[in-house]
């Protein structure tokens, strides 16, 4: 019988390995995978969109169509095109964001998002610890022997129960070392097959925890809650003010995010059956005032000007310091703050996005209440935080809502004003993206002037029988539409670029999926642009949460860039005022 | 001359001005008359929403100008037109949000008050010592922030502790204040806007 040969096509970032034939066409493979890639022109080589990067082995020569992209450098050394690439051999590639269709959320759940598997926590099986009678060696030592590594650290609460425990070792332990540095565990047995962390997206409003297997990198779970410290206030500055007003509020904000995130953790552990003690690690990504927060920190230099934060990046910290419910010897790593309130949400988003290996000149926005905004150009990185205010997540608008069901999230049509809500319910009110589509439809039908003055004989915009919008409601997104658009246009001014010069512009937050972005553009909340250059990258921080957790280099990475990157403060630029106030106005810009 | 305050018109507010002097007009009368109306309709305009921030300050400005024209000539023949009322006015120390606060000095200057604006994160010393120095009718103190708005009770309690309670009007705005706020901690005095600190500074410094 005639063996067809076979290649193994690993896919990153996925880490997914696909068994192919050889001189099988690559896009088909990636197909069979369930990677969607943009496929444009129809897989004829001419739109250049289905580009992957070739990371190690061997595919079919170069086709002429590449040759000519190659020439208009629009394709580079390692790239190739998916559609007319055919499988010659095993081998890896990398499918960037940009390649993908845009539909797909690749950064939130679906295939899990991993790189190469290098947790900060691994475990060794050790079958045996011998002694010797002639040379009676302390416990801690046979096992630094046994794990190759003389210089392992051993924390002083493994150490009481070290005697009893390998004394009764006869199965052989497993050890569980962090970052090659520290034994932070002990396990009878072999359990190197149950290793699982955890990621946290830190959200200001959104509490978010994910289960993860930290030897295949896929999620086993996830589940959110509101952040109980809500009763504190809806924004960052509030809930600062109370922690800054006394010691009692600062410590009941404490926790209050540390109880709803052991609830989080405990109901996912039972869920998955996994036993508390057997998960050692926790890596958080939350912005500069959700981090100070959850550790306790005094928060006085971060509540006035000029807003200085008291820690950017930290060594993990023990899990039972903090009051997390894992493994008392458990570590909790930090994705660290950039400068002020831009945080660690962002640095793990970037490092999440993938725009450290691109070339070329991208925006990163996170459309939330502090609406912070990160330029790369070249290989230079700005970051500033605009304080766009709660508007974008319905707070403030008479008939605003959160992302809910009964929210309305698009909204247009030609004549009739046609709406849809989340879950299809009647609706309930108006939320972000229902927001900006409702601007959109009302500015086109010349009812509200690019003033923001409502021209409707009620003097509101009728949205349904029972929702509308008011002048003031109008005024509000004026204001956190200006916020935003003055920063992008400060900092691209700041960078010497124009919107055109944009090879990308990633978004991220809730908002994602249901932003129409020709509204988006027509009411001036982001530039003109191809809109296939924009690209929604959804909860980044959670991605990037998991990203540091799966690999300790990602941790250097995330440092290195968080250090590297500079603040623009906005504050301090004497044009700011004009710049906002010429950005009131609505409409497509530049 | 309203017509260019209420439309914005800096070139036509500015050679309208001009123009009034090359008469020999009684200037006085001339911003009374001419000029005035334009920025109390444009109050009215901002009160019924049809004007927002932009429209302030671009009447703002022209009245600026124009004043800048009149001011010294009324000066040169010895009668500088009475201001309202003396106003110091800064966001206070820790914050440093001021387009708010920028636009209450342009409107209360633009009306006639006699404004001395000391800018953003302004120490409570500082207002204290403007106050005093250019006898100050009232001090305006503007915070964005819940944290940074607690300077507002502290300068009160400033004022009381050196017994200096009562020596000019203390008037209070921003985003996060409110009356109760402002009745709490004591204040003589809150606006909303722009607009409302105007009819607020002319209610309570009524010579």
């Amino acid at each position: 019988m005639e063996r067809v040969p076979k290649a193994v096509v690993t896919v990153l970032p996925y880490g997914i390995k696909v068994d192919a034939r050889k001189n099988e066409p690559l896009a088909a493979v990636l197909e069979r995978a369930g990677i969607l890639l943009n496929t444009a022109c129809g897989r004829k080589g001419v739109c250049g969109k289905c580009l992957v990067e070739v990371r190690a082995g061997r595919l079919s020569p170069l086709h002429e169509q590449e040759f000519r992209l190659f020439e208009k450098k629009k394709l580079e050394r390692n790239q190739r095109l998916a559609c007319l690439v055919r499988v010659g051999g095993n081998l890896t590639v990398g499918i960037p964001a940009t390649s993908l269709v845009r539909e797909t959320k690749i950064l939130d759940s679906g295939p899990a998002l991993k790189t190469a598997l290098d947790p900060a926590v691994k475990k060794f099986f050790i079958d045996s610890v011998p002694a010797d009678l002639a040379s009676p060696v302390s416990f801690i030592d046979s096992l630094r022997a046994a794990l190759k590594n003389s210089r392992l650290g051993v924390p002083l609460g493994l150490l009481a129960g070290l005697g009893d425990f390998l004394a009764g070792s006869g199965h052989g332990i497993t050890a569980v070392v962090h970052r090659d540095r520290e034994i932070i565990g002990l396990e009878p047995g072999d359990t190197r097959d149950a290793l699982r962390g955890i990621a946290v997206d830190l959200g200001t409003t959104t509490l978010v925890v994910e289960l993860v297997d930290l030897n295949t990198g896929k999620t086993v779970g996830v589940r959110t809650a509101l952040n109980s410290q809500l009763k504190h206030g809806a924004d960052v500055i509030s809930r600062l003010a109370s922690a800054y007003s006394s010691r009692e509020n600062g410590e009941d904000l404490r926790r209050l995010v540390v109880d709803t995130l052991n609830d989080l953790i405990g109901g996912l552990l039972e869920k998955s059956g996994t036993a508390p003690e057997s998960v050692y690690e926790i890596a958080l990504a939350g912005n500069t005032a959700m981090n100070h927060l959850l550790l306790g920190i005094p928060v006085s230099s971060l509540a006035v000007s000029p807003f200085q934060a008291v820690f950017s990046c930290l060594e993990e910290l023990r899990a039972a310091e903090l009051g997390f419910m894992i493994h008392p010897q458990g570590k909790v790593y930090l994705a660290p703050n950039i400068r002020s309130f831009v945080g660690g949400d962002i640095s793990a988003g970037l490092i999440a996005s993938g725009l450290e290996d691109k070339k070329g000149n991208y925006l990163f926005v996170d459309l939330g209440t502090n609406g912070e905004i990160v330029l790369k150009t070249g290989g230079l990185w700005m970051a500033t935080s605009t304080a766009a205010g709660p508007a974008f997540e319905g707070m403030n608008i008479s008939c605003g809502l959160p992302a809910i069901a009964g929210a309305v999230a698009s909204a247009g049509g030609r004549d009739e004003l046609k709406l849809r809500t989340i879950g299809g319910l009647p609706p309930a009110g108006v939320c972000g993206t229902g927001l900006i589509d409702l601007v959109a439809f009302f500015l086109k039908r010349r009812e509200l002037t690019v003033q923001g003055k409502i021209l409707s004989p009620e003097g509101r915009l009728r949205i349904t029988p029972g929702l509308a919008l008011t002048q003031d409601d109008i005024r509000q997104i004026q204001l956190a539409c200006a916020a935003v658009k003055s920063g992008m246009r400060l900092m691209l001014k700041e960078a010497g670029l124009a919107a055109s010069d944009l090879d990308g512009l990633y978004i991220a937050g809730a908002f994602g999926r249901e932003l129409n972005i020709r509204n988006t553009q027509a009411i001036g909340l982001l530039p003109r642009m191809d809109c296939d250059k924009v690209v929604f990258i959804g909860n980044s921080s959670l991605a990037g949460a998991r990203l540091v957790l799966l690999n300790r280099g990602a941790r250097n990475r995330v440092e290195a860039l968080a250090s590297r990157i500079r603040y623009l403060s906005l504050a301090k630029d004497p044009l700011f005022q004009e710049q906002f106030i010429e950005a009131l106005e609505f409409g497509i810009w530049p | 001359m309203k017509q260019a305050i209420v439309e914005g018109n800096r070139v036509e507010a500015e050679s309208l001005a001009r123009e009034a002097v090359r008469l020999g007009l009684d200037l006085q009368e001339t911003i009374e008359k001419g000029y005035v109306p334009g920025i109390k309709r444009v109050g009215e305009l901002w009160e019924n929403g049809e004007y927002f921030l932009p429209e302030l300050i671009t009447s703002a400005e022209c009245m600026k100008t124009a004043m800048a024209v009149l001011q010294p000539e009324l000066g040169k023949i010895g009668r500088t037109s009475a201001a309202r009322g003396r106003i110091v006015i800064g966001t206070i120390e820790g914050d440093i949000h001021d387009i708010g606060k920028n636009l209450v000095a342009a409107m209360l200057q633009a009306n006639g008050f006699e404004v001395h604006d000391l800018g953003a994160d302004v120490k409570l010393e500082r207002f204290l010592n403007k106050a005093e120095e250019v006898g100050a009718d009232a001090v305006c103190l503007s915070a964005l922030l819940t944290t940074t708005m607690l300077g507002q009770r502290r300068f009160i309690e400033m004022l009381k502790a050196r017994n200096l309670a009562g020596r000019f009007k203390v008037l209070v705005g921003g985003a996060p204040v409110t009356r109760k706020w402002a009745n709490e901690i004591g204040a003589d005095g809150y606006a909303e806007n722009a607009v409302a600190a105007v009819k607020l500074a002319s209610d309570i410094l009524k010579k």
